[in-house]
């Protein structure tokens, strides 16, 4: 008796899963389809964009009506320039972990990559994609993908790099025991395993690519106007104008695009790779996204799941042949190692090559020009130095304060990320202007332009290092009583270090990077300069006929100076960081 | 591997009786300054079907290399391996591994971790499920199919390990320490279970060889015993094991083997020879691998239990690995603090006077005795000769290198700056690697 009525009710709680599920999924189902039209839409409109012809200036409307449209088109841009990022990242990090000839080539070449100012290109850039694509916006478009690339790209290859390289002996060798093809090996191990530094290192590259999406998108080389519309645009038109309910408008555009990207595509991601996490144990506080929660309810999506799923069991229910050794398998991997050489031999020509144009170019700069230069690049690094000082000075007590208290990291952590990943470029104009009202020279003013942009890389990690204190050296401290400047000197301050450290990094290279375009400013119409380096490169690329060699020697320069730095300071630091204040050990 | 599952006898018919057979393997690491290290010399091993082979030594003397080797993971520097009576290229098609560290992949379901090798097997899809099913109910995890591995606990962890293994139905099973991360009560468990199957002869695997530091373990499990020894690892003594099963820890029988095991690995690590006379030739001593920490620890044990008590038993009480009580043992024998006639270990008077002694005399005594060592009388009249009576870490390592070619001699480094740290007798910086007299 007792039994049957169990079974009713079970039958019966099946039955009101199955029509709760029915009824919400209508809900959900539209509007996934809703969706989808949408996006389409979108695409077409994007492709539409593409192919019209280009104009010399672009018309902007000011009204909020037109703010969606621009925010569609930088959203867009910014996802396919992420889209390639993700590509090259997979499939130049795969290489270089997987081809031990390749890999002393590839990584030196990322490490210069990562730590050439590439907002210097850009002026060359431009003039020679739209000398390639003169009748369509491909070119100018190609410029804001290639910008934003460069600067999306770098950190998500190393991570990918180190997870493929670091993937733990037992689990290589269960791969190998059980005889993984290569395909295998990276769809059940490496990708696994490389999944959460990944997804990290995308969040951290998006809010990195708005940067330069914004600088594209409002760019202007002397007094030929390059800009795309888009957010970037309206904002400097707006700027221009003078019409502040404009400004306004496009930092709130801004802020609801970064905020949206984050609900819809970065949280429901980082919630879905928990799975992926490699540390045991579940005491880590659960992640939860709505919109993941709210898909996995979609009817609609978990029956193309479901078909999906079933084609690829035919597929796989074909019996193959074991992936044992057999007398085709060497050929193959014959011609994965020619070719794999092959393309080694042509990076390695290109370098070449780009090293011989690149000494012939700077043989035209005098002795004179160089020593002007170098004295830039001291100016420069002042500044970059300041900036990240002053950075630290508010950010250190503000961060352990917000990253301390369970309360304000719950309230602050979220908008501190929204805020560390708002482009700082947007708002030069009005800090421009702020300053120009009170008379304070570009000299100083750019040090405020840089601190915008990378005091909140300072501010993001004191929180992280603040919030991982253990517990039990908290404890330690209130039960020996160590409270005040004592306990920020023995407690707070060695713990968030090593933070504190990649914070600093960080910050120094979005510094230099901004000092290209915070000591060279174009305000009302007329050009405003402050000597450095970074004022050099732009006005090498501005000055007409462009000054290719001043320009090469200047990047040159500054390139040398953050990989000089990195090896010499930096690397010191996170030494000091890894053996005295770590606390993994 | 067989493809299909029958009730046949094994598919290959095995030259004399022999599954798997090693040949005068040896193997060699490269050290980071480039000379070779040798750390598997001449190892011979037979492995027939319907046996159950251990590995038995102290940590640190190649037993997880020569089942790596077997497994065809590593390439031996010298030897070779047959299968079948033919040797062995690439990986070994029989053999299946159980790791100590479990090594599941966190992101796969149970079901999922063994279906995975199922496939990379090249199985079609049902006859996957169904051998990964078959796989789960053999070893009991029937429920927990769709659980991932952090939520399993160290025991359940193996058994998802040990049925991913039989899933492909290996002739060889490999264990490579299967139970030494898995506590008392579940290893327990799972041996007699493993046996149940290997027992069950229309099954797979065939054969079993396990690695093990576990004396008591092995003599439960084995058929044959294969003892090795360290520096380099080479095959001391095979014994054979032929008590019934299914065996009683209390027989006497049972017993016995596992006290003449005690002895054959004491005997052989720890000789009965005048200290003096076993110390004479050897110009340098290698530091055996123990903390001042464990052996004062170990002096204090053997007063609490009126100075001396008997080696294996001194490793149940610490719940220590044997290898490591031994280590201690031989680390406090060369310091002339104990004497280790047979099983035993006896507190020696110089012992007794620096475990009676009051902590802060202690140091002292203990410098007293270090100094007594060739290796820390030669550094230290090196400190005493050198300017400002410091010298760096590379002269240190210079030394122990010429005089003990065959060690390790980072490890012993390591150990003789603790030693005399605790001795308060030099000061070692870690940043500048330099040595000073206190």
């Amino acid at each position: 008796m007792a039994t049957a009525r169990a079974d009713l009710r079970t039958a019966w709680g099946h039955a009101v899963a199955l029509l709760d599920r029915t009824r919400r999924a209508g809900w959900v189902d539209l509007v996934v389809i809703g969706g989808l039209g949408a996006m389409v839409f979108a695409l077409v409109s994007l492709a539409g964009r593409w192919s019209t012809e280009l104009r010399p200036t672009v018309e902007i409307d000011l009204s909020p009506w037109a703010l969606p449209q621009y925010t569609f088109y930088s959203v867009s841009r910014g996802l396919l320039a992420y889209g390639c990022s993700l590509v090259f990242t997979l499939v130049y990090g795969y290489w270089a972990a997987k081809d031990a000839l390749a890999e002393r080539v590839l990584i030196p070449v990322l490490d210069v990559l990562q730590s050439i100012p590439v907002l210097g290109f850009m002026p060359g850039l431009v003039l020679a994609l739209i000398a390639l694509f003169p009748r369509s916006n491909v070119g100018l478009e190609l410029v804001a993908i290639i910008m934003i690339f460069t600067g999306q790209a770098w950190n998500m290859t190393f991570s990918f790099y180190h997870s493929v390289r670091s993937v733990p002996q037992d689990q290589c060798e269960v791969a190998t025991v059980y005889r993984f093809s290569w395909w295998q090996r990276l769809r059940w191990v490496e990708l696994p395993f490389a999944t959460m530094g990944l997804v990290w290192n995308s969040m951290m590259s998006m809010a990195g690519g708005w940067f330069f999406l914004m600088i594209c998108e409002a760019f202007r080389l002397g007094d030929r106007d390059f800009r795309l519309p888009g957010l970037g645009a309206y904002m400097s038109v707006a700027v221009e104008q003078g019409d502040y309910a404009a400004m306004l408008w496009a930092i709130a555009a801004m802020t609801l695009a970064i905020v949206a990207l984050d609900q819809l595509l970065w949280r429901p991601v980082v919630v879905w790779a928990q799975k992926f996490r490699v540390e045991e144990g579940g005491s880590q506080e659960v992640m939860s996204s709505w919109v993941l929660d709210w898909l996995r309810r979609s009817w609609l999506l978990a029956a193309v799941g479901g078909v999906l799923r079933r084609l690829a069991a035919l597929e796989a229910g074909r019996p193959r042949a074991p992936a044992r050794p057999r007398p085709g398998r060497p050929r193959l991997a014959a011609v994965a190692r020619t070719l794999s050489l092959a393309a080694f031999a042509v990076l390695c020509l290109a370098i070449v090559y780009g090293v011989c144009r690149l000494v012939v170019l700077l043989g035209d700069v005098s002795l004179a020009e160089w020593v002007g230069l170098v004295t830039a690049a001291v100016l420069t690094l002042l500044r970059v130095l300041v900036a990240v000082v002053l950075g630290t000075l508010w950010t250190l007590p503000a961060g352990l304060a917000i990253g301390l208290s369970p309360r304000l990291s719950r309230i602050f952590q979220p908008v501190v990320q929204v805020v560390a990943s708002f482009p700082a470029p947007m708002l030069f104009p009005l800090v421009i202007a702020a300053l120009h009202a009170a008379g304070i020279s570009l000299g100083w003013g750019s040090i405020a332009l840089m601190l915008l942009g990378t005091q909140w890389y300072v501010l993001f990690n004191v929180i992280a290092g603040a919030m991982a204190i253990p517990a039990d050296l908290r404890e330690a401290a209130d039960s020996y009583r160590i409270s005040g400047w004592r306990r920020f000197r023995v407690l707070h301050l060695p713990a968030v270090f090593p933070y504190l450290v990649t914070g600093w990094v960080t910050a120094t290279g979005g510094a230099w990077n901004a000092s290209i375009v915070a000591e060279y400013v174009t305000f009302r119409g007329e050009v405003l300069e402050a000597n450095g380096l970074g004022q050099q490169i732009s006005a090498a690329a501005a000055a007409e006929p462009v000054r290719y060699h001043l320009l090469a020697a200047s990047i040159l320069l500054m390139a040398t100076m953050v990989v000089v730095f990195n090896r010499t300071v930096w690397r010191r630091c996170y030494r000091l960081a890894e053996e005295r204040f770590s606390l993994n050990k | 591997m067989a493809t299909t599952t029958s009730a046949t006898p094994p598919p290959l018919p095995s030259a004399g009786g022999t599954l798997c057979e090693v040949r005068g393997v040896g193997q060699d690491f490269i050290l980071p300054n480039g000379k070779p290290l040798r750390v598997l010399d001449g190892i011979n091993l037979v492995i027939r079907p319907n046996e159950i082979v251990t590995l038995l030594g102290p940590s640190g003397c190649g037993k997880s290399t020569v089942l790596r080797i077997v497994a065809g993971l590593i390439r031996p520097s010298q030897g070779e391996v047959l299968y079948h009576a033919q040797p062995l290229v690439g990986l070994n098609p029989g053999a299946a591994l159980v790791f100590q560290s479990f090594a599941l992949y966190p992101w796969m379901t149970v079901t999922e971790n063994i279906e995975t090798v199922l496939r990379a097997a090249g199985l079609p899809q049902d006859e996957t499920h169904q051998q990964a099913e078959a796989a789960i109910r053999l070893i009991g995890l029937a429920g927990f199919e769709s659980a991932y591995p952090r939520e399993l606990s160290g025991g359940m962890k193996q058994r998802v390990g040990m049925a991913r293994a039989l899933s492909v139905k290996p002739e060889i099973l490999l264990l490579d320490e299967p139970f030494s991360q898995i506590d008392a009560l579940t290893a327990e468990s799972l041996r007699a279970e493993i046996i149940d199957i290997w027992a069950a002869k229309d099954r797979h695997p065939s054969a079993i060889l396990m690695v093990s530091h576990d004396i008591k373990e092995v003599a439960y499990m084995a058929d044959r015993i294969v003892i090795l020894s360290t520096n380099p690892g080479r095959v001391q003594t095979v014994v054979d094991n032929g008590l019934p099963r299914p065996r009683d820890y209390r027989m006497p029988e049972f017993l016995r083997l596992v006290d003449h095991l005690h002895d054959l690995i004491t005997g052989h690590e720890m000789p009965d020879l005048p200290p003096a006379a076993a110390r004479l030739p050897r110009a340098m001593e290698p530091l055996p691998e123990a903390t001042s920490g464990e052996v004062v620890g170990l002096l204090e044990y053997l007063d609490a239990r009126g100075g001396q008590e008997e080696i294996s038993r001194i490793a149940g009480d610490t719940r220590q690995e044997f290898g490591r009580i031994i280590n201690v043992a031989e680390a406090a024998e060369l310091l002339d603090l104990v004497d280790t006639p047979k099983r035993m270990v006896v507190l020696e008077p110089d012992g007794q006077r620096l475990v009676k002694a009051p902590p802060a005399a202690r140091p002292a005594l203990w410098r007293g005795q270090i100094l007594k060592l060739n290796l820390f009388r030669m550094v230290h009249e090196a400190l005493q000769r050198a300017p400002r009576h410091q010298v760096d870490r590379d002269f240190v390592l210079e030394t122990i290198v010429i005089h003990m070619p065959q060690e390790n001699y980072e490890r012993i480094f390591q150990t003789l700056i603790g030693w005399a740290r605790y001795g308060d007798l030099w000061s070692y910086d870690e940043a500048s690697e330099t040595l000073r007299l206190e």
